[in-house]
């Protein structure tokens, strides 16, 4: 089996990054504690066997500002019904970690709660469990608190620190040329487009003023990936042409929901790898 | 150490108040916060749009409004002089129409046709949908699911306004859940979009700017009470929700030290977590909604549920200005409950001939507890936010359930209510009900 789409970049500088031979472009999402703590795990390794290249695994909190229904109710279920906090999702990212070594994982949180954590005691666990990328969307990269995750890189200290854990800033195509260079020369370097403007899981569209913007930072040698509203292995595919990656949400949790997510992820994978 | 001006320093800054505030927002919305931001900056500097927003201020919406003197209250409970200042003599009934005219002449400086909001009383949504209809903006109002039922008067108006009232189902169905509601449209929209936030919460330059719009209550206050009293007042009481009453009543007498200043929160049915929503009292600092603040969280940083029976006040965060001045120590907070506020409503009625809003009625009811320990040559100012015309189902349920329930189903026959205009049992406990505030 080969992979028929160029090999993925590995996520800049990040020593976890060997991939498994049937690799697959994508960055699948999912909710830590939803529908439970050991389903959640079991979904993470359905998307591992499925040679899912990115796991991104996001911590439940009662009001996701940024994401669509089927997110929000898996985020609410886990809050609400299962009590899941902080500490029992990083419980349950050390056992993920513990078994797939090797795996590629992003954290994703809404602010808040790292907040009340300790956003420093927050960076300190993640690079324990050698994770070095989080998204949070409602942290613009930039401010005061985000620096608390440790230090940006300044223009004239190109070399940052390998060991550091790195925000993905989520962009959208309304983003200035001046404000791309900034966080360019700041030190960012993996990216997450936002498809078009709107919300998670919405209907799939891809913003014209994107492909400027991945040329931008495919030049200054950043990944990205796209995502919001990708459903199908089609979609996946524009997106992969695209920039290279396709990060996935709520189809996965909609085919969960309806018990059909190994059935899904084997038509996913099917779509990107064909037999030699 | 007191910074040489607290005004000074709310209206210069960038976006944080001490450590709150700031623009905790996903990138998409930078470019249009910092437009807005740049805007205001230009617009508050600009003679003639300050000369236009005084024109709509008088001319529109009838400022200025009354410093009342409440004499037979004030006899009644035997201390300080009671004033009220009469901001629900405003167009459509509330404060909340000071920013939206501000903030609509600043969209339209901007070029933007397209207004969202979201309300929970429906003050700031019937606001916003008259100032829409007026500069010809299209208007589409967020309201949580529970508030758009126990506020159906509001939504007709919006409706009637020509605003697109859209009834949100997520979560608590109330202010929280709109104002979310409202940031996902945004998001969706971020280009063509202006968001008219209706409170002193929110990214910058939201507290800052419904602070400035709204000072224009406490600079009157001022002035009148120079005028009518010979002197400043001794207190001034404001309900928070999100703070745009309070920081507009105070903000101009923040650098006065002998005038004292306190913010009443909604104390709901009781202390316990889900019942109420004094968040200065019973929150903590946190980030939500794209500001630091005080927030009620429960587990972790997950905001917790919050109950009034006032939808204005129903909300779990407050202005970062407050949080700031409350760690200043220069603004003091109290709560009252639902039911002191409902007994508030009456005792102002009956007693002044003013039906407060339910909102503003938390501020009278601690008022009636301050009064009495206070001498007759100190006066207290109560900020009557709003009127009290919105909650007839709420009040007209607590007050007079029996006529209510026949009106509904007279409305419903066509035929005439049987014992309409009775007063029902349930009134008269609550008339001494309110006797018992009297007696503190
Ligand atoms: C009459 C009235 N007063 C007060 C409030 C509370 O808001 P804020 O604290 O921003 O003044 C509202 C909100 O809807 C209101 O309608």
């Amino acid at each position: 089996m080969k992979n028929t789409l160029p090999q993925p970049k590995s996520i800049a500088d990040a020593p976890d990054c060997l991939l498994p031979a049937a690799c697959c472009p994508l960055m699948c999402h999912l909710v830590l504690g939803y529908p439970s703590l050991a389903e959640s795990l079991r979904t993470a390794e359905a998307y591992i066997a499925a040679g899912c290249e990115i796991l991104e695994l996001q911590i439940p909190f009662s009001h996701p500002t940024a994401d669509g229904p089927l997110i929000t109710e898996a985020c609410r279920h886990a809050v609400e019904k299962n009590g899941v906090d902080i500490e029992a999702c990083l419980d349950l990212v050390a056992e993920i970690r513990r078994r797939h070594p090797q795996q590629n994982i992003v954290l994703m949180s809404y602010l808040n709660p790292l907040f009340v954590f300790g956003l420093e005691k927050t960076a300190e666990k993640l690079l324990a469990l050698d994770i070095h990328y989080l998204i949070v969307p409602d942290l613009p990269v930039d401010s005061p608190q985000a620096a608390l995750l440790g230090p940006l890189q300044d223009d004239n200290d190109p070399i940052r620190d390998d060991k550091g854990l790195k925000l993905i800033p989520v962009l959208g195509a309304n983003i200035s040329d001046q404000r791309l260079e900034k966080l360019l020369a700041s030190g960012f370097d993996f990216f997450y487009l936002m498809s078009d403007f709107k919300i998670t899981g919405a209907t799939f569209s891809l913003h014209p003023r994107l492909n400027a913007i991945i040329s931008r930072l495919h030049a200054a040698g950043a990944r990205c990936g796209i995502g919001f509203g990708i459903s199908t292995p089609q979609q996946a595919k524009l997106a992969v042409e695209a920039c290279g990656l396709a990060i996935v949400g709520s189809a996965f949790i909609q085919a969960r929901n309806e018990n059909r997510l190994q059935k899904c992820l084997s038509e996913w994978q099917n779509a990107f790898i064909v037999e030699s | 150490m007191q910074p040489t001006s607290y005004r000074h320093t709310i209206l210069q800054s960038s976006g944080y108040f001490g450590p709150y505030g700031g623009t905790y927002v996903p990138e998409v919305l930078l470019p249009a916060l910092e437009n807005i931001a740049k805007g205001f900056d230009e617009a508050r500097q600009d003679p003639a749009f300050l000369a236009e927003l005084d024109h709509e201020l008088r001319h529109f919406n009838g400022r200025e409004t009354p410093l009342t003197p409440l004499p037979r209250l004030t006899t009644q409970l035997g201390g300080a002089q009671i004033a009220l200042k009469n901001e629900g003599l405003n167009h459509t009934g509330a404060h909340k129409i000071n920013h939206c005219i501000g903030q609509a002449l600043l969209a339209r400086r901007l070029g933007k046709k397209r207004i969202i909001a979201e309300t929970g009383a429906g003050q700031h949504g019937y606001a916003t949908a008259a100032v829409c209809a007026r500069y010809g903006l299209d208007c589409t109002v967020y309201m949580g699911r529970k508030d758009y039922e126990r506020q159906r008067p509001n939504v007709y108006w919006m409706e009637l306004l020509g605003a697109t009232v859209v009834p949100v189902e997520d979560g608590a169905q109330t202010l929280n859940d709109a104002v979310i509601a409202a940031f996902k449209d945004w998001v969706t929209h971020p280009e063509e979009t202006y968001y008219l936030l209706g409170s002193a919460v929110g990214p910058h330059p939201y507290p800052q700017m419904n602070t400035f719009f709204q000072k224009i209550v406490g600079e009157e206050i001022r002035r009148q009470s120079l005028d009518q009293y010979g002197k400043l007042p001794h207190t001034m009481l404001a309900c928070v929700g999100g703070g745009s009453n309070a920081m507009g009543m105070f903000f101009d007498l923040l650098d006065e030290p002998n005038v004292q200043l306190i913010g009443v929160e909604a104390g709901g049915k009781g202390a316990k977590p889900g019942e109420h929503a004094s968040k200065l009292l019973g929150g903590k600092a946190g980030i939500f909604e794209g500001y630091h603040s005080y927030f009620l969280q429960e587990n972790g940083g997950n905001i917790a549920a919050t109950h009034s029976v006032s939808a204005g006040l129903d909300y779990c965060g407050v202005s970062p200005i407050l949080a700031w001045l409350a760690d200043e120590k220069r603004i003091q907070f109290a709560a009252a409950t639902d039911a002191e506020a409902l007994a508030a409503v009456q005792t102002l009625a009956r007693t002044e001939g003013i039906i407060p809003a339910l909102e503003s009625a938390h501020a009278f009811a601690h008022a009636f507890k301050l009064a009495p320990n206070l001498s007759p040559d100190q006066l207290i100012v109560v900020n009557a936010s709003g009127r009290g015309e919105k909650d007839l189902f709420i009040t007209m349920r607590h007050f007079q359930e029996e006529s209510l329930t026949a009106y509904a189903k007279h409305l419903l026959s066509g035929q005439q209510a049987a014992g309409s205009g009775q007063r029902s049992q349930q009134s008269a406990v609550d008339s001494r009900q309110s006797a018992v505030v009297y007696g503190h």
